[in-house]
């Protein structure tokens, strides 16, 4: 090999480890011997590089043969029989042996089936089976709670799903071994549950927090009041302040969607103050003789 | 046959890794019962899926696809072997 594994991989002596480390994968990706089976001269080449990365790859060798402590000579590295050399003509035949790249010109010609087919049973063929994708709608509650469902696949077994609370839109379950059947006694592959929540009439979600829109009367607004609030689990009872008016935000902690580690998020309670739909002479009367409210001005500093 | 011990060993390979390169189909062993034991061959691919993936930066994805394609090159590699030496020899049998 070169004398200085600088000039091998092709870097300066004051390259950075990054620097050294992008050279081999540059050099590897072009001379590995697994990715030339046919090109002997890659071989030796890969060799030469792979032994100077092995000295300047490790920072502490590295620094070692800088200060001239250890030479190149004997860094090679030791390497069992790569994988090509078991492909050679009269190897034994291995689970990896495919004919999938000629199998198409041994159907149309009988001569050439026959050549290729002598050398030795390449039929065995192992290969793990397709993931099979699913698409399965759940209620907003199911995914925000868990819950257990049942599909049906394409062959008529069933597959009990089980949704883990907080499951997300989009989000996708992977059943190990519920896929296609595998080849050859090769493993099936898995089953990809995409998970599609549908929304709430009432929750919105926003990551493990719930959030949830409460008319009020404007008896409740003005006096406070404690009132029923649906939440995933069923409904609490919370304390409106008095004066609480329309937008006010509380929260209900740990009233949201579940999380991974057994904590819930938070429900936030938007409040909006709804007047009654007739409204009656004396709530009429009592706005027009109202002094403050008729002083009152919302919309103060609202000008563009 | 080689145990899962010496396998590790000689691949430098964690056994974590070994299990899931075994459930994405790209190690076969050759024999799972009544214990994981592997050959020679085996044990190869396994240094280049290691070289593929710590020396060459190629990501799990990309390991199925240069397994699939290094598999299928070398079964053309064989058989057009075979079809040269065919050739060869029905040369000489018409000299």
């Amino acid at each position: 090999m070169s004398d200085d594994p600088y000039t091998t991989l092709g870097v300066k002596r004051e390259a950075t480890q990054d620097e050294i480390r992008s050279a081999y994968r540059a050099l590897a990706k072009k001379l590995h011997p697994d990715l030339n089976p046919g090109n002997k001269k890659a071989e030796e080449t890969f060799k030469e590089v792979a032994a100077a990365y092995d000295l300047l790859g490790d920072p502490e060798k590295r620094g070692r043969f800088d200060r001239g402590e250890i030479d190149a000579s004997g860094a090679e590295r030791p390497r069992e029989r790569y994988y090509r050399d078991f492909h050679a003509e009269g190897a034994q035949d291995h689970p990896y042996s495919t004919s999938g790249g000629f199998a198409d010109f041994m159907e149309s010609d009988d001569v050439l089936s026959e050549i290729l087919g002598r050398g030795g049973g390449r039929a065995r063929f192992r290969i793990r089976g397709q993931d099979v994708h699913y698409r399965l709608p759940v209620e907003f509650l199911e995914a925000v709670n868990g819950a257990t469902r049942r599909i049906t696949m394409p062959d008529g077994a069933t597959l009990d799903v089980v949704i883990p609370p907080g499951t997300r839109d989009h989000q996708i379950l992977r059943l190990r071994e519920k896929g296609g059947a595998g080849i050859g006694g090769a493993p099936p592959g898995d089953a990809l549950v995409e998970i599609e929540v549908s929304p709430h009439k009432l929750f919105m979600r926003k990551d493990d927090d719930i959030h949830i829109e409460l008319p009020i009367s404007l008896p409740e607004a003005v006096l406070g009041a404690k009132l029923d609030v649906p939440t995933p689990t069923g409904s609490v009872r919370m304390t409106v302040p008095k004066g609480a008016n329309t937008g006010r935000v509380l929260r209900l902690k740990g009233k949201g969607v579940a999380r991974r580690d057994g904590s819930r998020g938070d429900e936030y309670v938007t409040l909006k103050v709804v007047l009654p739909d007739r409204l009656d002479s004396e709530i009429e009367e009592f706005a027009r003789r109202w002094q403050a409210g008729q002083q009152h001005d919302p919309r103060r500093g609202l000008e563009a | 046959m080689i145990s899962v011990q010496e396998f590790l060993l000689r691949t430098r390979v964690e056994h974590r890794s070994l299990e899931a390169w075994i459930h994405a189909g790209w190690l076969i062993p050759p024999q799972t019962e009544p214990e994981l034991a592997f050959s020679d061959v085996d044990v190869a691919r396994a240094q280049l899926i290691r070289d593929l993936r710590d020396d060459l930066g190629v990501n799990d994805e990309g390991i199925s696809v240069v397994l699939h394609l290094v598999d299928q090159m070398h079964g053309l590699r064989r058989s057009m072997e075979a079809l040269l030496n065919e050739l060869r020899g029905s040369r000489q049998g018409g000299d």
